[in-house]
């Protein structure tokens, strides 16, 4: 086409590109173009506007994940402040698998090639190969451990599998638990920077073994530690087994004790290992302490009075109510739940019914302690303890039934409340008790709170019971019989109380108040408890304390716990104690001994009560030979123990020259 | 390209070929050339080293009659304290074995002594912590044995070489030993830090019990554990001087201070383990 331009002279113009006009047909494929870019730039911005947030959260979901680590529990102290629980330190070694993807991929490749070169046509599949790989490269690293440790442990696949479907953000433990020599020779061993390192973790740790087990409690796993007020709870989380209390104390102060939990979100690469440093993170705490009102020393007596017999031991600080010793046997050493409970240790421990902690949840009859609510019930109706004398002959016929009296050699003559009490003569508390009545009685019982829980600190506390007509009638249908009210005079029947109960009972009659609340935690500024007084009047509670002083010395021939005063090991010089005996009989079982008292007399300090279950139903068991000696041993040590802190405290005396 | 634009890069295509020729060489002919490195280079560093204690033995002739005179005499001194020590301890090296027998305890792993100079130190970088001494596997010394001096721990053979042997010293990160705060049974973890090349050299310790204390004001002794088979017990570390809170919680970590003497020492001792000796005949 001939153009009507001129030719430009210049021939350098020929390299300037010449504006040929205005095009209307280009026209419409700008408009198509820009409406093109119209559309994207309005895509972009709707993203960008509108679904950036959905994005982000996306993205965020994917990208990161939050670690939740528990925190150590709080410890647990006795009342002088000597760690009963606390936190021993686990170590594991453990694999960071994030530093081995490299490893991972090589072993990969490498298994794969050994299939082609053997010509195997039954290849497994991509993810077999890596599952393969994945165990070879892990049993490398434990290889070397084992190597220091002279071990031969081998790497679990299917558990190596799970930990990489749900725990990837988490180190992979190759041994757990491991010993502070093991613990040390790994950490000279190991190279400084290697994927193998040492993980450390707490355990709950009892440094007196199965001291107090059943008061302590014990732990058991928790997977579900969470962390108040820390973000992420959309991300996918991963959390560190904490503790959660199963029993005893450390189930009832759980809250006190748990640790605040601490935790850390990182962001993770495409294969979900962790990308550091964390974006976000939170020092765990310790839970905080607790401190037992109980003592560890007077325990320790407790549980070796007891030995291997079934039976539970109660001391009581009589002004506060305070619990001095709780003991139960059989019972369980503590330290076999750290880290785990074992089968093997869970079936002997219901192999030889260890679970129950019998202070509080074991129902005993109490025998012939149930004398001291009869007496006070009988002197509360008007019942003279000088006057009302019973001529003992060995027996007394209530309703149909001869009724035999048990203690001492069955005669014991004409006797009034005092003697009745120190030698403990069920003749004279049959008659006794059927002047008293069963109503009044099971009222007395009632009032002093032997029906009801005590409300100590602890799981699974029994409450007891007393019958009465209108108990017999409600429960079992029956109508009261005349030897009913007998059984019941002696503490036997349906009478059924916990050791706990018993041990308020003699800490109530310390005081000469009705009540007495335990409690397991110590405060050094506790003050003294005052509930409603015993209505007896100055004589009436002479001649009960004089009773049951009588039972634990020689006044009388037949005392039946006589030999806290006449053998040596248990005769404490200058504390005058009261107590009772007694000795329940259980249809089928052996007896169950009983001892309750307090001391000293003047100015009580302590009170006890001591139950011990007999293995035979012939085997002679007894309060005064079985029971009284452990409260004995227990008292000892109390005023051992309070002598020496009184000698410390002394001033010193100076000798001038 | 002018030839003077191919002059010009002359040096960086020789680089690159070195780099290339070194890439492809062999992983054996690598390793190789890195061992021999240190066998050439070990003769310099010896003869400088005895260079320069000809040199101090020159500078202290220089001193005066009356300066050795005195010299000797703190030395005999010391050589009467030190032969003092050396009967007590061998008295109660006596009472243990005779404990141990009554006990049946096994005895405990001996060392042989092997003292060194050190020859050439490597302590300008924050990152190595190093020095080279003496002797080497004509003095049968393996890698991983102890070396301590006077004022404690000084580190762990790092590489052995015929004549010399690099020690790493426990201000390296690249060191960890089981250790013990003196007084306390509880194994912990020490490791050497980042230090910087004229402070203080100093390391960390990990696993601290919750109930164990320490400040600048009041410092912790930290000594060997002896429970890791490497470092017999008892060995001084450092002084713990501060003490914080980890993040799980659980223990404490804390600083360590070691010795200064660290960055000058002369003269060290090896610890090899001595071959286990033949039970006794029934």
């Amino acid at each position: 086409m001939a153009s009507n331009h001129p030719e430009p002279t210049d021939p350098s113009g020929r390299l300037v590109q010449s504006h040929r006009g205005y095009d209307p047909r280009v026209v419409a494929f700008y408009f198509l173009i820009a409406a093109l870019l119209l559309v994207l730039v309005g895509g972009l911005g709707y993203r960008q506007l509108f679904r950036s947030d959905i994005y982000h959260a996306r993205e965020r979901m994917q990208n990161q994940r939050r670690v939740l680590l528990p925190g150590p529990r709080g410890n647990i102290y006795d009342r002088e402040g000597r760690v009963l629980v606390t936190n021993r330190a686990r170590y594991a070694v453990v694999l960071y698998l994030d530093e081995l993807q490299g490893d991972f991929r090589k072993e990969t490749i490498r298994i794969r090639k050994n299939y082609r070169a053997t010509g195997d046509h039954d290849i497994p599949s991509l993810g077999q190969i890596e599952q393969i790989a994945r165990v070879s490269v892990v049993q490398q690293y434990l290889d070397q451990v084992n190597a220091i440790l002279g071990r031969d442990e081998k790497v679990d696949a299917g558990d190596l599998r799970r930990h990489f479907g749900r725990e990837l953000l988490l180190p992979y433990t190759l041994i757990p638990d491991l010993s502070a020599e093991n613990f040390a020779r790994l950490t000279e061993r190991l190279p400084v920077v290697s994927p193998l390192r040492i993980y450390a973790s707490s355990a709950r740790a009892y440094p007196y073994g199965s001291a107090a087990s059943h008061v302590l409690g014990y732990v058991g796993i928790d997977e579900d530690v969470d962390v108040e007020d820390f973000p992420g709870e959309d991300l996918t989380t991963f959390k560190m087994k904490g503790f959660v209390g199963r029993d005893g104390l450390e189930k009832n102060f759980d809250a006190v004790l748990q640790g605040e939990p601490g935790g850390s979100i990182f962001r993770v690469d495409p294969a979900g290992y962790e990308v550091k440093p964390p974006l976000e993170e939170r020092q765990p705490r310790q839970g905080r302490s607790l401190t037992t009102s109980l003592d560890i020393d007077l325990q320790q007596v407790a549980e070796q009075g007891l030995g291997d017999q079934t039976g539970a031991a109660v001391a009581l600080d009589v002004a506060t109510g305070e619990v001095l010793v709780m003991a139960s046997k059989p019972d369980y050493d503590l330290n076999a739940f750290s880290p785990r409970l074992m089968p093997d240790t869970v079936a002997d421990i219901e192999r030889r019914g260890a679970w129950t902690n019998l202070a509080v949840g074991g129902l005993f009859a109490p025998g012939s302690t149930f004398k001291t609510i009869v007496s006070i019930a009988g002197m509360k109706r008007g019942i003279s303890p000088e006057t009302f004398k019973v001529d003992c002959e060995g027996s007394l016929k209530v309703g149909n039934r001869i009724f035999r009296c048990d203690n001492g050699l069955g005669h014991h003559g004409d006797i009034a409340l005092r003697e009745a009490l120190g030698e403990s003569c069920d003749v004279y508390f049959y008659a006794f008790g059927q002047e008293t009545t069963p109503e009044a009685m099971a009222a007395q019982a009632r009032e002093m709170h032997l029906e009801r829980a005590t409300g100590i600190e602890l799981p699974n506390e029994k409450r007891g019971t007393i019958p009465d007509p209108a108990w017999k009638e409600k429960t079992k249908g029956e109508k009261w019989f005349p030897g009913d009210t007998a059984n019941m005079s002696i503490g036997q029947g349906d009478v059924l109380v916990t050791p706990l109960q018993m041990a308020c009972l003699a800490a109530s009659l310390a005081r000469n108040e009705l009540s007495t609340q335990p409690t397991l935690l110590h405060d050094p500024n506790r003050p003294r408890q005052h509930t409603e007084s015993i209505p007896l009047t100055p004589e009436q509670r002479a001649a009960l304390v004089e009773g049951m002083e009588a039972c634990t010395n020689t006044t009388y021939p037949d005392d039946t716990a006589s030999l806290l005063t006449t053998i040596a090991a248990y005769r404490i010089p200058g504390v005058r104690i009261a107590g009772k005996t007694g000795t329940a009989q259980v249809h089928g079982k052996g007896d169950v001994a009983w001892f309750i008292c307090f001391a000293p007399i003047e100015h009580p300090q302590i009170a006890m009560a001591v139950a011990v279950e007999g293995d035979n139903p012939n085997e002679g068991f007894g309060g005064a030979q079985h029971a009284a000696p452990i409260a004995a041993q227990v008292m000892k040590k109390y005023f051992e123990k309070k002598a020496r802190a009184a000698a410390a405290s002394a001033p010193a005396v100076t000798l001038a020259r | 390209m002018p030839p003077q634009r191919f002059d010009q890069a002359r040096p960086f295509a020789t680089l690159g070929a070195v780099i290339v020729v070194w890439l492809i060489l062999p992983a054996a002919v690598k390793t190789f050339s890195r061992a021999t490195f240190f066998e050439f280079t070990a003769p310099i560093a010896t003869s400088a080293s005895y260079v320069r204690d000809l040199q101090e033995y020159w500078s202290l002739r220089a001193h005066s009659n009356s300066d050795l005179v005195e010299a000797g005499r703190d030395l005999a001194r010391v050589n009467a304290s030190f032969a003092v020590s050396a009967q007590h301890n061998g008295e109660l090296e006596a009472e243990v074995t005779r404990l141990e027998g009554l006990l049946h305890l096994p005895a405990l792993p001996g060392y042989r002594l092997e003292s060194a100079r050190v020859a050439e130190r490597d302590l300008g970088s924050s990152w190595w912590q190093r020095f080279v001494i003496r002797k080497g596997r004509n003095f049968g010394l393996t890698e991983g044995a102890p070396v301590i001096f006077t004022g404690g721990v000084v580190g762990r053979i790092k590489e052995v070489h015929a004549y010399t042997a690099v020690v790493e010293l426990i201000s390296s990160p690249g060191i960890r030993l089981a250790a013990t705060v003196d007084g306390d049974s509880r194994p912990v973890s020490y490791e050497g830090g980042d230090n910087p090349t004229f402070g203080r050299p100093r390391g960390s310790v990990e696993f601290l019990p919750l109930d164990i204390f320490a400040q600048a004001s009041q410092p912790r002794r930290l000594v060997t554990s002896g429970l890791g088979g490497v470092f017999p017990a008892g060995l001084l570390i450092g002084q713990l001087v501060k003490i914080e809170q980890s993040s799980d919680g659980l223990f404490n970590t804390g600083i360590v201070q070691l010795d200064p003497r660290l960055s000058d020492l002369t003269e060290v001792t090896v610890l090899e383990p001595a071959p286990a000796e033949a039970a006794p005949p029934p």
